[in-house]
């Protein structure tokens, strides 16, 4: 008897011999997202699929390909240029998402506390630059950062100062470069911020302050726990994009000076257009994607994701 | 209600600036294009020239209509590509298998877009007496392996030094520097609050190709061995990247600007004493700053031994080429011979409209020139150029860009201060890895 009981589930019967109606709304449902797998599968999984074929091939546009196994891999990984730029990555993303994270934070706080009408030109401010391109950001950014004629040498040479080569110097180039990237990074996360803000129950902290807690403890002990997605989703989103920048440093810079803002996409970039094959950027642009998604794994295992008690 | 309409006015003002940055951040079309309608029947052509000066680009629009006009069989279409974004449209171009019949292209390009077939052999869709009628020396800059890949349009020296008279008379100094060590003293010595002393290549790809001449002049050999086989980025090549640190630490050479080496803006808006440009800054200097070009003479480079006649430049220069995958090879040949190995009076209108800042390779078209009365009152520069600098130019060198990136990266490490040592093995290693990689080893001349 539990022998057929169970052979008659595995066939999908129930129990009682009666087959389980399907669910009426399977096919809306496999319909509704027929169009997302199809544009997923199309322009993310083939060109995923086709980049790995590719990267194991001496690839040209005009020449027949030629199957050298794993010699692009291998000329990537023994690249110093390669691994300098993936490091020179991270310190971009060291400086600039903590800039972002903190300063959004700061300004969503800023934002809860205002009047309506304020809170709403505060965020329209705040948001503005994040529509700005970045070639655009760039361009006003050369014209500050310019050696003799720009703003912010001119402001430094009023108070007594001398000028600083910003982005003509390896020294303060990436330093240079992190100022429109946070400048832009902050609106979107600013935004994203007061809404997490906005979904604490302000009873916690009218609770809080019965008790005599002061700012400080409000923040640690309410604000950043049940923010903890947020702050998460924020964390992963926009280190993956400031590890990505490209534009900033081909616009303002072109990777120098001597490849001190040569971030790694900007690297895979530069030759795509200059190589005579393209194994390099290929199987450099896979082995990004393996250090990301490597990264991005580990920031979601330290920081433990998990749905908030009351969020 | 009133803050509903807080709200909208918010998000109408956010997507006006969006919509308004978004315009100001498209991405630039391309500027000009050239050739009008195509007859029926006609077999369609297309050209992508490189962006440059107002008056070259009439002259490429001018030539195509002229063809266009002169036979109903093929019909050029020809598109102006802004020349920083040159690489990134041709590859994607490539990639999607659109990559223009005809492009111009720099003969230094030329060994390596043959060897991976981008580029069809020409030898036989243009006529003998077309070839026949180039400099020996030039021919060989567009061959390779006993084939000719593109048809030569123009040769100029990529180093000159332009200096202001006006400035060394204030300074009490008497004449161009005859030494790179002159050099280094006089640039400090022009150097003040307004003016720098010295414009060179300020990145390293500029300085990666611009460098080429004094690489010759310092090291008597480029920074690979002749069979590219081995690098060679020895310490030959120290006393270049220690003038370039020396200029750099006193001040004298700025850090960059982001505009290239080949625009003469700068020394043109009255920023700099001196400046080393190719010959073809004559012409934008001669046209857009004409007070500057009245106090400006030219001299060949200084050499590092002090002597003159040394090769202190490369010949470098623009060719016509067709792609390695075009389907209408021979109309693409047959309009690159009409335009440039043809009639001289196709192309005499080029070389009239830059000044004569630039050389044409073929003596057919350089007798028309030498005729024509008013040259050098025209270019008060050219007899300089062509008497003290063209001949002791070399031509430029073939091999594939990394090896020149990496003394072009060299010479910039050691001007932001890595010590010369450092910065010469470094690229020495580059080169060593790029002979591996590209399987360079024996393919060399």
């Amino acid at each position: 008897m539990r022998t057929k009981t169970a052979t008659a589930a595995r066939a999908g019967a129930s129990p009682s011999g009666r087959r389980r109606p399907k669910h009426k709304d399977n096919r809306i449902a496999f319909a509704m997202i027929a169009p997302a797998v199809i544009l997923l599968s199309i322009f993310v999984v083939w060109p995923l699929v086709y980049a790995w074929v590719v990267s194991f091939y001496q690839w040209s546009f005009y020449e027949s390909s030629v199957f050298v196994g794993l010699r692009n891999f291998r000329i990537v990984l023994e690249d110093p240029v390669f691994w300098a730029s993936i490091g020179r990555g991270l310190t971009f993303s060291a400086i600039t998402v903590p800039a972002i994270l903190l300063i959004a934070f700061a300004f969503a706080n800023l934002v809860k506390t205002m009047s309506a009408r304020m809170a709403g030109v505060l965020k329209v401010s705040i948001y503005i630059p994040s529509v700005i391109s970045f070639v655009i950001a760039s361009i006003v950014f050369v014209l500050i950062f310019e050696y003799r004629q720009g703003l912010l040498n001119f402001l430094i040479s009023s108070f007594g100062g001398s000028d600083v080569a910003w982005i003509g110097s390896a020294r303060t180039a990436l330093l240079a470069i992190s100022v429109p990237a946070i400048w832009i990074g902050l609106g979107l996360a600013s935004l994203i911020m007061l809404a997490g803000l906005l979904d604490i129950p302000e009873s916690y902290y009218e609770a809080a302050e019965m008790e005599g807690a002061n700012w400080f403890q409000r923040t640690f002990f309410i604000t950043i726990p049940l923010m903890k997605n947020i702050l998460l989703y924020v964390l992963v989103t926009t280190f993956v994009a400031t590890i990505q920048q490209y534009e900033l440093p081909l616009v303002m810079t072109q990777g120098g000076p001597t490849q001190s803002t040569l971030l790694p996409n900007l690297l895979i970039f530069q030759k795509f257009t200059n190589d005579l094959y393209l194994g390099y950027p290929i199987a450099a642009a896979l082995l990004l994607f393996l250090v990301l998604g490597a990264i991005s794994a580990v920031i979601f295992k330290l920081i433990n994701s998990e749905k908030a008690v009351d969020g | 209600m009133r803050t509903t309409r807080a709200v909208l006015g918010g998000l109408a003002a956010m997507v006006t600036v969006g919509l308004a940055l978004t315009a100001c951040s498209g991405t630039p079309e391309d500027s000009g294009n050239g050739g009008g309608d195509a007859p029926d029947g006609a077999t369609e052509v297309t050209f992508w020239q490189s962006q440059f000066t107002d008056e070259e680009n009439e002259w490429y629009e001018s030539v195509v209509d002229a063809y266009n006009e002169s036979q109903d069989e093929v019909h050029v279409n020809l598109t102006v590509v802004p020349a920083d974004a040159w690489e990134q449209r041709m590859t994607a171009a490539q990639a999607a298998g659109n990559a223009p019949d005809v492009r111009t292209m720099n003969y230094g390009d030329i060994r390596d877009a043959a060897r991976t077939s981008q580029i069809t052999a020409l030898t036989d869709l243009i006529s003998e007496e077309a070839w026949s009628d180039l400099q020996e020396n030039v021919l060989e800059s567009v061959s390779a392996d006993g084939e000719h890949f593109g048809y030569p349009m123009l040769v100029e020296p990529s180093a000159v030094l332009y200096y202001r008279t006006d400035l060394f008379d204030e300074a009490g100094l008497s004449g161009p520097p005859s030494s790179w060590e002159e050099l280094i003293d006089y640039a400090e010595q022009l150097t003040d609050d307004q003016v720098f002393g010295m414009r060179l290549a300020q990145t390293s790809v500029d300085m990666s190709w611009s460098t080429w001449g004094y690489q010759w002049n310092v090291a008597g050999h480029l920074p690979i061995s002749q069979d590219w086989s081995e690098p060679a980025a020895n310490d030959d090549f120290a006393p270049l990247l220690q003038a370039f640190q020396d200029l750099f630490d006193s001040g004298a050479l700025p850090p960059g600007d982001g505009i290239g080496y080949a625009d003469a803006t700068p020394y043109g808006e009255g920023e700099f004493a001196m400046m080393a440009n190719g010959s073809w800054a004559a012409s934008q200097l001669l046209a857009d700053y004409p007070e500057i070009a009245e106090v400006t003479e030219v001299a060949a480079m200084p050499s590092f031994s002090g002597e003159p006649g040394e090769t202190t430049a490369t010949l470098g220069g623009w060719t016509w080429v067709v792609d390695g995958n075009s389907d209408v090879s021979a109309e693409a040949a047959d309009f690159i011979e009409w335009s440039l190995g043809g009639d001289p009076e196709n192309v005499v209108p080029f070389f009239e409209a830059t000044v004569f800042s630039k050389v044409s390779p073929r003596q057919s078209v350089a007798d028309v020139i030498a005729e024509l009365p008013d040259v050098d009152s025209i270019n008060p520069w050219n007899e300089t150029i062509q008497t003290d600098i063209v001949p002791f130019a070399q031509q430029e060198p073939a091999y594939p860009w990394n090896v020149s990136l990496a003394m072009g990266e060299a010479i910039e490490a050691a001007m932001q201060g890595t010590p010369v040592d450092e910065a010469l093995a470094t690229a020495n290693d580059k080169i060593a890895t790029e002979i591996a990689n590209s399987e360079l080893a024996g393919t060399g001349s």
